[in-house]
């Protein structure tokens, strides 16, 4: 029996080494890339971050959040407030404490509604924020935007490198913890997993408040090199749809699946955006389609599909 | 099905590998769109190539040519600055004397989808990897702020289109190289108070939009209005996406106000014109921001007639100067067959006025050194169509404005600002809908 469980772990190592080097491996870019590789990769890494937790909630339990762009706008206004009084890595934290406290107390409410009925209203909450927001701020402050402190765009890079390291982590360790097979449970069959003894709203809150820390932190990042935000810019609905794209069409199954997606997603837009702009939207649009008609499982469920058909085949101690 | 799928994620790499690769590419390397940076390391703008081979000037924006605001690169700056890219192409280019010859302007124009994120990073992409001798700015106010901070950090000049605000002012000093040319609400409301006390006009109902354009607009006028004894009978506020106004308008009809103003962008505008026509309320002042001065406005509410008395923000026409008519004359032959262009008799002289400001500083500092060209645009005067125009605090100065309010009558739009620049008296009260 050792001798499975040996090989068992030294397949789950390899994986492990090789994100570990690419994760090693990006953090040494703002020294022999371009400047712009740097300003582009902190893009493409806060897409990874957001689909990544995005993924974290939706992936195994099937609710479809759209409320990305609260967290994150959350955490946008975080920078705007305090940006000038912190540095970036307490601002993260900070952006990051603020949206998860807001996602458990809206989570506590909320998470007893299913399916279609919790879409819709994480799709409200980014408009309830928005306007909340900008009511507070047009009634007390008398301003409707506010300008935010830069740090510089390599300070901003490895701020953003080191949230997604700690997300694929936590991720990582989510999946293999009790609440991970909990929240697998809940998207097998919610009331089945609530017959056995799961407390099904709890580990839902447990999970929402966790992946929205990541958002609260991506935003209050990533509002610094925008030197300038209001509520329409801060809590834009776009942030909602963009990490699920991803996320699907990377694959929420796998750890890895949203980040792919992230990367893929960003560069194609960066192509098509800069080199066919009128075109940019109908090749988005097509390959999407074509991804969900064919790729049902994402881009790393295609990759992975067959040495895992294979393992359910085969005894593991035969091969 | 596996087959597609691995087809198709193939295709996708083969799409992304100029993506990854462009990407990935180091300083001064070997990209098409990778120039060397010079000996001393440095890389400012106007040092695309070295001075032997430099044969054009490379200038990039980012506009909104989708989403929200793509209605202002399709109908504000934008036909603007294709046309005087256009005209000094056609006249063999901007002579610079540190090279010594005439050189073309290619233009390098991003979509940011009306998106802040893209927006940003695009500006960086332009300055960082196409590494421009020039920026052209953004769309928007709040875009304006953002790229005015980037274009700071690497030293560029940005000459502002649409978008300004008071509040920019608090924050000018630390932008060096920021400029504004739209006039906007601090030149603005003082010369429509002036108009309406003159017309006789002793109270107003107010409506703006939720935003910094809305609020600016209507904390400048309701202190004005005030002082100049015209009570304020309504301050509503309303949301971009309103898609009725019918209570607003009743309840400035109830209010007896004799002016009705409406601080707010072109969808929300007309949308109040539309249903003021359609509940009967004609007050003796009908007034609409942004969007008013467009020529195509016309379109939108009924012709000559049906915008007939509408006051708006502006303002210029072909009757304020010979430069004036001179240029609505080339716009509309530039523009001639296309007939999705229109004439803006508030932005478009002020905008044509920043690329020549651009272009003259240019040809008379004679270089492509935005650190040179920055000095050298604050401190000193040029010829435009708007005449003798020069910056006061990186602001155009208000006596640049050839006006600031304008009424359309009889299909044209007329400046009715009080004093030397008027066109026309204006009519007040109006007459009736039409």
């Amino acid at each position: 029996m050792g001798n499975p469980g040996l090989r068992l772990d030294m397949k789950k190592s390899v994986p492990f080494a090789i994100v570990a080097a690419a994760l090693a491996a990006v953090a040494f870019l703002p020294r022999f890339a371009s400047a712009y590789s740097v300003v582009f990769c902190s893009s493409v890494i806060m897409y990874a971050a957001l689909s990544l937790s995005y993924a974290m909630f939706s992936g195994p339990t099937g609710y479809v959040s759209l409320a990305t762009a609260a967290f994150f706008g959350v955490g946008i206004y975080t920078s705007a407030f305090f940006g000038k009084s912190l540095p970036l890595p307490a601002l993260m934290i900070a952006g990051g404490v603020f949206s998860s406290v807001i996602a458990f107390a809206v989570g506590a409410i909320t998470l007893r509604l299913r399916g279609v009925y919790f879409t819709i209203f994480t799709f409200g909450l980014v408009e309830l924020l928005k306007h909340f927001v900008l009511w507070t701020e047009t009634t007390f402050a008398g301003t409707r935007g506010r300008t935010v402190a830069s740090f510089g765009s390599v300070t901003v890079f490895y701020c953003m490198l080191a949230l997604l390291t700690a997300l694929l982590l936590a991720a990582f360790l989510l999946r293999r913890s009790r609440v991970g097979k909990a929240l697998s449970a809940i998207g097998e069959s919610e009331d089945a997993a609530a017959h056995i003894g799961i407390n099904t709203t709890a580990v839902k809150l447990l999970a929402f408040s966790l992946s929205s820390f990541a958002m609260g932190a991506a935003g209050a990042v990533m509002a610094t090199r925008w030197a300038y935000i209001d509520p329409g810019i801060a809590f834009n609905s776009l942030m909602s749809f963009m990490p699920a794209l991803m996320a699907i069409f990377g694959g929420t199954d796998r750890l890895l699946g949203p980040v792919a997606g992230a990367i893929v997603f960003a560069a194609l837009e960066e192509q098509l955006i800069t080199r066919f702009p009128s075109l940019y939207m109908i090749i988005f649009g097509a390959i999407m389609i074509a991804a969900i008609l064919f790729m049902p499982s994402g881009v790393t469920g295609l990759i992975r599909r067959r040495p895992a058909k294979r393992k359910e085949d085969v005894p593991v101690g035969d091969s | 099905m596996k087959k597609h799928a691995l087809a198709l994620l193939l295709a996708l790499l083969l799409l992304l590998a100029p993506a990854l690769s462009a990407g990935c590419a180091p300083d001064g390397g070997d990209g098409e769109t990778s120039p060397t940076p010079d000996e001393a390391g440095q890389t400012p703008a106007g040092s695309v190539e070295g001075a032997a081979e430099k044969d054009k000037i490379v200038i990039g924006g980012v506009r909104s040519q989708s989403g929200v605001y793509a209605l202002f690169d399709e109908t504000a700056f934008g036909p603007i600055y294709r046309m005087w890219a256009g005209e000094v192409n056609a006249d063999g280019g901007i002579y610079v004397e540190e090279y010594g010859k005439k050189l073309p302007v290619e233009l390098i124009i991003y979509d940011d989808k009306s998106e802040m994120d893209t927006m940003t990073r695009l500006y960086e992409k332009l300055i960082l990897e196409d590494k421009v001798d020039l920026l052209l700015p953004p769309v928007s106010t709040a875009a304006l702020f953002a790229a005015a901070q980037i274009a700071n950090q690497h030293d560029y000049l940005l000459i502002g289109a649409e978008g300004a605000a008071v509040s920019i002012k608090e924050n000018i000093e630390s932008y060096p190289g920021f400029f504004c040319t739209l006039n906007f609400s601090d030149t603005q409301v003082p010369a429509l108070t002036e108009v309406l006390t003159e017309g006789g006009i002793e109270s107003a109902f107010i409506v703006y939009i939720e935003d910094l354009h809305g609020m600016e607009y209507s904390q400048a006028a309701v202190p004005a209005f005030e002082a100049a004894g015209i009570e304020i009978k309504g301050n509503v506020s309303v949301p971009p996406d309103i898609g009725d106004m019918t209570p607003i308008i009743n309840s400035a009809k109830n209010s007896g106000a004799q002016a009705f103003l409406m601080f707010a962008y072109p969808d929300q505008n007309f949308l109040a014109v539309s249903q003021a026509k359609e509940l009967g309320y004609n007050p003796d002042v009908f007034f609409i921001g942004s969007g008013g001065s467009f020529d195509s406005c016309k379109l939108a509410l009924g012709g000559d007639e049906g915008v007939e008395g509408i006051m708006t923000w502006g303002a210029w026409n072909e009757k304020s100067s010979d430069a004036a008519a001179e240029f609505a004359e080339r716009f509309r032959e530039f523009n001639a067959g296309d007939d999705t262009v229109f004439a803006d008799w508030w932005g478009h002289l002020p905008y044509y006025v920043s690329v020549q400001v651009l272009q003259q500083a240019i040809e008379r500092a004679g270089t492509l050194d935005n650190k040179v060209l920055r000095e050298y645009i604050a401190e000193n005067k040029f010829d435009t169509v708007m005449g003798e125009a020069w910056f006061e605090n990186h602001m155009l100065a208000a006596e640049c404005y050839l006006g600031n309010v304008g009424q359309w009558q009889n299909g044209v739009y007329e400046v009715i600002d009080v004093g030397g620049n008027r066109t026309a008296e204006p009519v007040i009260p109006k007459s009736a809908w039409k």
